[in-house]
């Protein structure tokens, strides 16, 4: 590894590492691209530095850790729970700032104890900022899936509409077009009125057989894409879930949930009174996250830094509950991000449920931060 | 004065259409040496260069900026390059070349006839097949600014497709594709369907200017543009 423009205070990062019982790893810059791509989706193409090897295998620049990190925990199947540590050069296309930086963080995997592992993320990355910023304000968001996945459930939607929503949870425009959606179901039209009959009728059998015996004489073989199971069941399912309306009240609902945004420390009362005066239960996503609120609060974080923000999420199907953002107090440039992506390893290979949490730190803005003195 | 290039398609259909359309617009294009060169001028207006590049080069040309003219398709124009109304004009629609760049899945999917179904279906793709909806294409950036941008669908992979596209889903190489077509016909032989939203783009033959300093102030940019809007 480069050593000559490491940022100067790489030091300080690393002892804070080590004296948090994080295990220090490298991966190798050059990684093969198929599993970020996988991951994170076709829209990452553009923001890598991808090549081809000479037998034609796709490589890319390290453009994060964590993917790597996790597939070396997976490779080395040294079992849980471990802690790792990475500081290390990444590369990305950005629009601003350079296209090689340096991020460091921690990723937690294995912890099963989900309220300590989560307030552990969370103290870490404001300690390290901290140290790194001494005397400066830090303002960190959380959002947390768990809990809006626990109001859509709630509120009684089918589960087709629910895996929509939650899929959705991060990205507004996507969740408003939706709730348009459901607002004002649209039947389906067009559909063959002998597979209507079929599907009125319930003969699913029939249905797959006529799929199948279609697939066969136009040569679309049944075992490399979807069954012909899978698109009949998909099929009624479509019909059964376009004529889902949510009516006026539960719409305003949902709506008013995502607009929630408050101290964190008042967010517990602020969604039990929410899910009393909608008469929703929320159960278990609830006590989560009241559990994660108490766990940092007896590792006496500074709760009156921290914002809970409703709609905040990310639409990649990996992260399962927590995320979070680290800023300077009154700026928007993100000095540490984090969140629980408990289905990452298995999403990678691992064969068992890993539960896992961790955050990086932007240590090219950390720099700028520090330079603003 | 500075060479004005103007890059046309070197062959084919689009490079006759184009010849009939300049002509009409009175600016007739004379080969420099033999008819099989692929260098022209522009008789009447001082400094005009032709160049016969293929359609994809002529795209790639304007991009850089190494050309002050393009004809050629829209798609290949908006896929050759990011942020593309802010490197190149469009300054005419010259009416012919026309293909639509559309999503096709198969025809008996019976399940997906919009781009919410496939969504769905994307959605869940991956607990189902244990890998992500494969889209064979050549237009990878259009058809990232459609499926992420307008609809919100980030979990697929490309498979990237240089020809016989509308094969890939038959074939087992993909599961649906992104194409071109113009009557339909190849789609329908291969028994794929275009979904109801998924015109991604109505592209056609275009009049493209790389937008370069010293366009303002030349006249021949301007006559050139005008010339050729007063003959469609």
């Amino acid at each position: 590894m480069p050593l000559i423009d490491m940022p100067e205070f790489s030091a300080d990062l690393l002892a804070e590492f080590a004296a948090r019982r994080a295990e220090r790893v490298n991966t190798p810059v050059i990684q093969p691209a198929e599993p970020f791509l996988d991951m994170a989706g076709e829209d990452l193409r553009r923001r890598i530095f991808l090549t081809e090897s000479e037998t034609g295998a796709n490589l890319c620049l390290r453009p994060e850790f964590t993917i790597p990190v996790c597939l070396r925990h997976i490779e080395t199947a040294t079992g849980t729970p471990r802690r790792y540590s990475y500081l290390g050069e990444v590369f990305r296309q950005r629009r601003e700032g350079a296209h090689e930086f340096y991020q460091a963080g921690i990723e937690d995997l294995g912890d099963k104890d989900i309220a300590s592992a989560d307030a552990r993320a969370i103290g870490d990355a404001m300690g390290v900022l901290k140290t790194v910023l001494p005397g400066r304000s830090l303002a960190l968001t959380l959002g947390d899936q768990a809990v809006f996945e626990a109001v859509v459930k709630a509120l009684g939607l089918p589960f087709g509409w629910q895996r929509r929503l939650i899929h959705a949870f991060g990205d507004m425009a996507h969740l408003e077009a939706l709730l348009d959606r459901l607002a004002k179901p649209q039947p389906v039209a067009g559909l063959d009125p002998e597979i209507a009959a079929l599907i009125a009728s319930g003969n699913e059998a029939e249905l797959v057989a006529r799929i199948d015996s279609t697939m066969q004489e136009t040569g679309y073989s049944t075992n490399a894409s979807r069954s012909p199971t899978e698109i009949a069941r998909r099929l009624k399912e479509k019909l059964e879930l376009a004529e889902t309306r949510l009516d006026g009240t539960a719409l305003l609902l949902l709506r008013e949930f995502l607009t929630l945004q408050l101290p964190l420390a008042e967010a517990p009362t602020a969604l039990a009174g929410f899910a009393d005066a909608a008469d929703l239960k929320l159960g278990p996503a609830i006590a989560m996250f009241d559990a994660r609120l108490a766990a940092l609060a007896n590792a006496g974080a500074d709760l009156s830094a921290m914002t809970y923000r409703a709609a905040f999420g990310r639409p990649l199907d990996y992260y399962t509950g927590l995320v979070f953002e680290v800023t300077e107090t009154g700026s928007t440039a993100v000095l540490a991000g984090g969140g629980r992506f408990d289905r990452l390893l298995t999403l990678l290979g691992a064969t068992e449920l890993i539960p896992a949490v961790g955050f990086s730190l932007w240590l090219d803005r950390l720099e700028a931060a520090r330079a603003k003195r | 004065m500075n060479a004005i290039t103007i890059a046309l398609p070197s062959k084919g259909r689009i490079k006759e259409d184009t010849a009939v359309i300049f002509e009409r617009a009175g600016l007739a294009i004379s080969a420099v040496g033999s008819d099989r060169s692929y260098r022209g001028r522009i008789a009447g207006i001082e400094g005009v260069e032709i160049a016969y590049l293929s359609a994809s080069e002529i795209a790639r040309e304007l991009a850089s900026g190494t050309v002050d003219f393009g004809v050629t398709g829209e798609d290949l124009v908006r896929e050759g390059m990011p942020g593309v109304d802010q490197k190149v004009e469009f300054c005419a629609r010259l009416g012919f070349g026309h293909a639509d760049v559309v999503v096709a899945v198969p025809e008996i999917w019976l399940d997906v006839e919009t781009m919410a179904d496939l969504g769905d279906v994307a959605a869940d793709f991956r607990a189902r097949h244990g890998r992500r909806l494969q889209i064979a294409t050549k237009y990878w950036r259009l058809t990232q600014q459609f499926f992420s941008g307008s609809h919100g669908i980030q979990l697929y992979r490309i498979v990237e497709s240089l020809g016989a596209t509308e094969g890939a889903p038959a074939a087992g190489q993909a599961d649906i594709i992104v194409d071109i077509t113009s009557t339909g016909s190849t789609l329908r032989a291969n028994h794929l369907k275009v979904l109801s939203d998924g015109v991604m783009l109505k592209s056609e033959a275009c009049l493209v200017r790389a937008r370069k300093p010293g366009h303002e102030e030349d006249p021949r940019i301007k006559q050139i543009v005008e010339a050729v809007r007063a003959a469609l």
